[in-house]
């Protein structure tokens, strides 16, 4: 079947803003898939409301939509656009559940829209755990016994069955709503608390596969019933964690042929009792003693495994399936890899990847235990030609404490209960226990990996073990060709990092660079994606006569990186491939869409460390190398690279200027020199100078080290206790380096500058301007970009200080700089050499391709931006992961917490405040908890007596409550949680008497503690929660849900 | 102990020795398979033909002999990237390596095997030697000149009995376990010597197959298989897998042609036009379909990619026959239902 012609107008929904378990893999699959379309000459209109994602961009959509992702929005777009089909499945668990939706509400079927790809039926039947279970048993097919269950049920006999098990409720994303349980008083609890907050609601719970071995398969059907399996995953942990927790291995490494085919057969029967059209990721649980499986899980969708799956295989699964969606067969479609070959085909792999998910704990502090709920923030993945080669490899691109160290130091009882007990230390514990010499048998029996991966750890350890401190190794080949990194060998050797990476690259230990090409050299691939290992033969494509640029990707996405970084390397990669150059990315992050094979002339699959950045600088003769748009990532390389091949190779501001601005301390002077304000400053060294330093600036303070990524251990600081207890941390971590105190700024407005040098001048990109007061970490900060957020004065100010520090730094290419305004006076917070996280937002608002400008400007070239006068205004939103990380504390700080972000549009400031109300879930407010710190209660006066005048009912605690009464307000007076009187606060968050909540901590610990509970409540009933009380005044304005919020394509607001 | 691989055109590639340290010589073929180095290496189709595994490591799991397709090992050497370090020492990787050993197969890994593939790509199969440290190579021989179906093929008749009521007669020119397995949920087989007298059996029997096997499908130890097999058609049905197409094919007038490298894996898509399989193959020849018109037969399926005829039938002669396994072992059981077909043909069970 070839294009159906019927498909003319398709609107593909994106995932959103990045939250846990959805990231920005569906900006890869969802940018494939706009192409895909595109190239059969259809309409394509995308909505998505994160503005970070590469997707949302007219290159890669015919019409951008970046609005508030509601069924209201999709309606509106349908309409305008005379949409006549959708695809659903590429934008992970939000837009399945925005099509199903739509499909229930009959808005398809009212502008007769058709659903392409699987279908509203197949979809629903995947989803629903309990028709999903029914379904599967009429196949003849194994799943886990499980039942759903209401209130009134549980107390019936039969539920002890299910115990250990796992409870679930429906339509889960990242596993969100998964809890384990081992007896049947746990689930009893579990369910107990789960029915007190959602008292009609119903439950799943399922007998435990926990201690099996966990597989997924990665299938594609057509419409004609072909099916095929694009490759299949193992994962190290076994089942009881959720596989985007889980160090996963591609192909299968310990399953027999029949085992693999069994389990392949049985996905192709799920995937045609689906109807599935596209992609699907399949789950199984496989008992190998009795041989038995289950299957655990679909998604009817491409997935987080299928961005893992297209790199680790080769095969662009969206792209195919975004073909077979509009009609095509797999007979029509040719393997874009080899580009003689065809789709149907199922590829065959002669290397190993490991995949490593990256979390979050460096910035959520407590509980570090992982399962069947998510909470990792990105992965890594490795290639190498032996297991032990990609997993040093995913290892070395983790950039995290535990992997740069590699060795936990434990003694060998607390390493075994590490090893126990699923979390993101159980991989180094199970290391740790091989140094310590554990064996292997009783560590695989431990940890339930299987013995094949925990003697392949033995041979790295062995290996590692062997190396003598003070001396280059004599074996470092063999170390190299087992696959340990430099990093690694020279800190186990005690030597100079950079030392080894020079003497390894002049005595000619290089690795060489294979190809992944689907079908393991058997046809000749046409795609440059490549790896190294330490072999013979080197399949990198002659050089070319063009000038090679090498662009260093941002590795995982974290807290603070993500995808913002991600648009800048691919952005910059087409420009420069336009201009002519040869252009080369380097990253190690799966989820991306700078690791599709199309985006650059060659593409090395590699960790992002000075090792793999100077055998690739080597081996293709790199020219230039751009590290500006890589986040903190690229910055950290730059010294570096520079020492090993000079400074002339960095494009753009120049390796010691990045040096200069990113040390605290020399900055800070640079300032005072160039006299420009910035908060009271002093550095300390020892904690002895520690008292006298802070006694200067006078509390409250914020400490700095050098170098970090989103504002990491950073804290504003009251006491003198805490300053202690944080300072011998930083020293911890940042030996011999001077810490910067300074003075934090209360209640001063910050202003985020993005502006390009160009040598001889600079052009203002964007300022933002924060809504909440300085001091939240500006990543985190709800920020609005409009013509009238800043005065004309502070605006020249900026303007005057970006010049002046351009010039004193040499700045060439994007910087981004944080200031702080307060009573009139510009105080200069923080400069960054590099673009920030809001170029993406910026150029998107303003309709400029600023990463385009400022190569261009960065290689000496004419390049003009048309930019326009603002004739909108662009409200900038976190989102953030507190409902997955129970115990931690929802406030905002100097530290980065947020996952991703919403851009909200409007044509004022009014309407752009009226679509985030909806995107936050705020309605029409009736009702109103407020329960603030003292000085706070001068504007929430303000918001009750406007609240109150319109009849809306407040509710306080009794000190809230007590000033708003002696100002004229009347409230309803709510007891703390631990109080014995009614109504308590709990009891009103239950019964949903309040709508929304404003909530804003104190500084000290004591009613640090009563707030805590209930914004740990509103996280876990889903309440709005606003913590910023200048943001609460803005959003809960009652005039403004009487403005109408219209939907429109990005250019509009242009 | 450093072992070397030397192949005809020069190439010399060193790795590691385990299994047997026997001297070697073979044609250096490569499959892509990622999983069953036990059916691949006990598949007697591998006879005469040292095996690359494209897949880098090998023996990652327990080498079960349930698992073996035929008594025996039968590949010539075995070359990987990984061997020595997957099995736990002493328990599977002994009994793995004692099994190479009594099979007379050297084994080489740390071999970069992705450079073989790409030579034997561009270059084609070609013969290659094994030799240990320093010793003198053996001289290259083409193995495909050898009776390497004599070398695989029952000495004398076995039978085995199945569920159904069919009585097959299998001719055996080096059949796979599986493949007999396959016709046992359907009848009963009997297995006989590729040279055996099938025209004086065969009206006892519902139909005859012909099984895979080794080396090339127009070596004169096989001509007078074929002629029977000329004799024979339409009178009884004839079903033929892997080499049995081809000496079908070649019986019935038609030509076999060498392949360059040809196909061994578990990924290649055979379609009949309108449909997709992903079957498993080991084939160095194939059926010239220029070359079957006018034999009766026609052609129902060919690879996706090289239009390699895979499956051929005479409605008239009632012959069917496969290039690929639908077996699978290793590989995928797309085709399976083929052995439906040939129950079906081999009339009412």
């Amino acid at each position: 079947m070839p294009l159906d012609p019927a498909i003319r107008n398709v609107l593909v929904i994106g995932s959103g803003p990045v939250v846990i378990g959805q990231a920005a893999e569906f900006d890869y699959a969802g940018s494939q898939a706009c192409l895909s379309l595109r190239d059969e000459g259809i309409n394509v209109v995308l909505l998505n409301s994160n503005p970070a994602t590469i997707q949302s961009d007219h290159r890669i959509a015919d019409r951008v939509y970046i609005e508030p992702m509601t069924v209201a929005t999709i309606e509106a777009i349908i309409r305008k656009e005379k949409i006549d089909s959708l695809l659903p499945t590429m934008g992970g668990q939000t837009a399945l559940n925005l099509c199903l939706r739509l499909h229930d509400e009959g808005i398809l079927e009212k502008y007769g829209v058709r659903v392409i790809g699987t279908q509203v039926d197949g979809i629903r039947l995947a989803e629903d755990r309990i028709l999903f279970s029914n379904f599967v048993r009429s196949l003849g097919e194994p799943i886990a016994d499980s039942t759903e269950i209401r209130k009134e049920d549980l107390w019936k006999d039969e539920m002890a069955r299910f115990a250990p098990g796992v409870m679930r409720t429906s339509f889960s994303l990242g596993g969100s709503g998964g809890r384990l349980f081992n007896s049947y008083q746990e689930m009893m609890h579990l369910a107990e608390d789960f029915f007190q907050e959602v008292p009609n609601g119903r439950v799943e719970v399922e007998k435990s596969l926990r201690g099996l071995k966990e597989l997924e398969y990665e299938m594609i059907r057509d419409s004609q019933g072909n099916c095929i399996c694009v490759c299949n995953m193992e994962n190290i942990d076994p089942m009881g964690v959720h596989t985007g927790e889980s160090i996963v291995v591609t192909p299968s490494q310990t399953l027999s042929d029949m085992e693999y085919h069994r389990l392949r057969s049985s996905a192709i029967r799920i995937v045609s009792g689906l109807g599935i059209v596209g992609a699907c990721n399949i789950q199984f649980a496989l008992d190998q003693e009795s041989g038995r499986y289950y299957v655990v899980e679909v998604n009817p969708r491409t997935s987080r495994s299928s961005a893992l799956a297209s790199k680790a295989s080769g095969y662009p699964i969206a792209r195919i399936a975004s073909k077979l969606a509009v009609g095509y067969s797999l007979l029509e479609l040719k393997n874009p890899v080899t580009g003689d070959t065809y789709a149907a085909y199922e590829p065959s792999l002669d290397y190993v990847t490991v995949k490593i998910p990256r979390w979050p704990f460096d910035k959520f502090v407590g509980d570090r235990k992982t399962g069947v709920q998510m909470k990792s923030v990105g992965e890594v993945m490795g290639i190498g030609r032996t297991f032990e080669e990609a997993f040093m490899k995913a290892i070395a691109s983790l950039d995290t404490y535990e992997s740069a160290r590699f060795r936990l130091h434990f003694p060998a009882n607390s390493v075994e209960s590490l090893i126990r007990e699923p979390s993101d230390l159980r991989i180094y514990a199970v290391l740790e226990a091989l140094f310590l010499g554990i064996e292997p048998d009783y560590i695989s029996r431990l940890s339930g990996f299987e013995p094949y991966f925990v003697n392949k750890l033995q041979n790295i350890v062995s290996a590692l073990s062997g190396i003598r401190t003070g001396e280059i190794p004599e074996n470092l080949v063999d170390l190299k060709r087992l696959g340990l990194p430099d990093s690694l060998i020279s800190r186990f050797a005690s030597i100079d990092e950079i030392a080894l990476v020079k003497h390894r690259i002049e005595a000619g230990i290089m690795p060489v660079y294979k190809a992944v090409d689907t079908c393991s050299g058997e046809f000749r691939a046409r795609t440059p994606y490549l790896y190294s290992t330490y072999e013979q033969d080197d399949e990198t494509p002659e050089e070319s006569q063009k000038k090679a640029i090498l662009v260093i990707g941002s590795g995982p996405n974290r807290i603070a990186q993500g995808l913002e970084f991600d648009y800048g390397a691919v952005k910059a990669v087409t420009t420069l491939r336009e201009i002519g150059y040869r252009t080369i990315m380097l990253n190690s992050n799966p989820e991306t869409v700078s690791t599709d094979f199309d985006v650059s002339d060659m593409l090395y699959f590699e960790p992002v460390t000075l090792e793999h950045v100077s055998n690739v600088i080597a081996r293709e003769r790199v020219w230039k190398v751009l590290v500006q748009l890589s986040g903190q990532t690229g910055q950290n390389l730059a010294a570096h690279i520079a020492k090993l091949f000079g400074e002339s190779i960095i494009l753009g501001t120049p390796a010691d200027s990045i040096e200069a601005v990113e040390d605290r301390t020399m900055f800070s002077d640079s300032l005072q020199r160039l006299g420009i304000l910035q908060p009271p400053f002093a550095y300390a060294r020892n904690s002895m100078e520690l008292e006298e330093k802070i006694a200067r600036i006078g509390f409250p303070v914020i400490m700095r080290a050098s170098n970090v990524i989103g504002g990491r251990s950073m804290d504003i600081i009251y006491d003198l206790d805490t300053a202690r207890t944080r300072f011998a941390e930083i020293i911890m971590e940042r030996p011999g380096k001077d810490i910067l105190i300074s003075g934090y700024l209360e209640n001063a407005v910050e202003v985020d500058v993005d502006f390009i040098s160009s040598g001889s001048e600079v052009t203002i990109i964007g300022m933002l301007a924060h809504i909440e007061e300085a001091g939240t970490h500006s990543g985190d900060a709800t920020m609005v970009f409009s013509s009238e957020s800043l005065a004309g004065k502070t605006i020249d100010d900026l303007t005057r200080i970006c010049s002046t520090l351009s010039r004193e730094f040499s700045l060439l290419g994007i910087s981004n700089l944080q200031a702080a305004v307060k009573g009139g006076s510009v105080y200069v917070i923080e400069l960054n050499a590099r673009a920030s996280r809001t170029v993406p937002f910026l150029s998107k608002a303003t309709g400029v391709d600023w990463v385009d400008y400022a190569v261009r400007k960065m290689l000496g070239g004419q390049a003009t931006a048309s930019r326009k006068p603002i004739k909108s205004v662009f409200l900038k939103y976190p989102i953030f992961p507190f409902r997955r990380f129970p115990g931690a504390e929802p406030l905002l700080g100097p530290e980065m917490k947020s996952t991703g972000e919403a851009m909200v549009p409007g044509r004022t400031y009014r309407e752009a405040v009226r679509k985030l109300m909806d995107l936050m879930g705020i309605g029409e407010v009736h009702s109103i908890l407020i329960t603030v710190r003292d000085q706070d209660k001068p504007k929430a006066l303000e918001i009750a007596s406007l609240l109150s005048d319109r009849g809306m009912k407040i509710y306080s605690t009794p000190g809230t409550a007590r000033y708003l009464a002696e100002n004229g307000i009347q409230c309803r007076v709510v007891y703390r949680m631990e109080d014995m009187r009614s109504p308590r606060i709990d009891e009103i968050l239950r019964d949903r008497a309040v709508d929304v909540v404003v909530n804003t901590p104190t500084a000290t610990s004591g009613s640090m503690r009563d707030g805590y509970q209930v914004r740990q409540l509103c996280i876990r009933l889903g309440v709005p929660l606003i913590t910023n009380i200048t943001l609460a005044s803005v959003l809960l304005d009652p005039s403004i849900h009487a403005t109408e919020a219209e939907t429109r394509e990005i250019s509009e607001y242009q | 102990m450093e072992r070397r691989l030397i192949l005809a055109d020069g190439t010399v590639v060193s790795g590691n020795a385990f299994g047997s340290s026997k001297p070697a010589r073979g044609e250096l073929v490569f499959t892509t398979s990622m999983t069953g180095y036990m059916e691949t290496l006990s598949d007697p189709s591998y006879r005469g033909q040292m095996v690359i595994f494209t897949s880098p490591t090998i023996a990652n799991y327990s080498p079960d002999n349930s698992k073996l397709q035929s008594r025996g090992l039968h590949a010539s050497a075995l070359i990987t990237r990984d061997a020595h370090t997957t099995l736990p020492i002493g328990g599977d990787w002994a009994k793995f390596n004692r099994l190479l050993d009594e099979n007379g197969i050297p084994g080489i890994d740390g071999v970069d095997t992705r450079f073989l593939v790409r030579r034997i790509r561009e270059h084609g199969v070609m013969p290659a030697v094994i030799a240990d440290g320093d010793l003198e190579p053996e001289p290259f021989m083409d193995s495909m000149k050898e009776n390497l179906v004599g070398q695989v093929s029952t000495r004398e008749p076995e039978e085995y009995r199945g569920a159904g009521k069919h009585q097959y007669l299998l001719v055996d020119l080096g059949v796979k376990k599986s493949i007999i397995e396959n016709l046992l949920r359907t009848g009963s087989v009997t297995v006989v010597p590729y040279d055996y007298d099938i025209e004086s059996v065969a009206g006892r029997y519902d139909s005859v197959i012909f099984s895979n096997g080794p080396g090339d499908p127009d070596h004169k130890a096989l001509h007078p298989l074929r002629k029977a097999i000329n004799r024979l058609a339409g009178n009884i049905p004839m079903i033929g897998i892997c080499l049995g197409i081809q000496v079908i094919a070649l019986s019935l007038g038609g030509k076999t042609v060498k392949m360059k490298y040809g196909h061994r894996g578990s990924n290649h898509a055979v379609t009949d036009g309108r449909k997709i399989m992903i079957t498993s193959h080991n084939h160095g020849y194939a059926v010239d379909r220029d070359s079957i018109h006018g034999t009766g037969l026609e052609v129902l399926e060919w690879d996706i990619n090289d239009g390699t005829v895979e499956k051929i039938r005479s409605v008239s002669d009632g012959i069917l026959a496969v290039q690929y396994h639908p077996e699978g072992m290793p590989g995928p059981d797309d085709a399976r239902e083929f052995f439906t077909e040939v129950s079906r043909m081999s009339g009412a069970n």
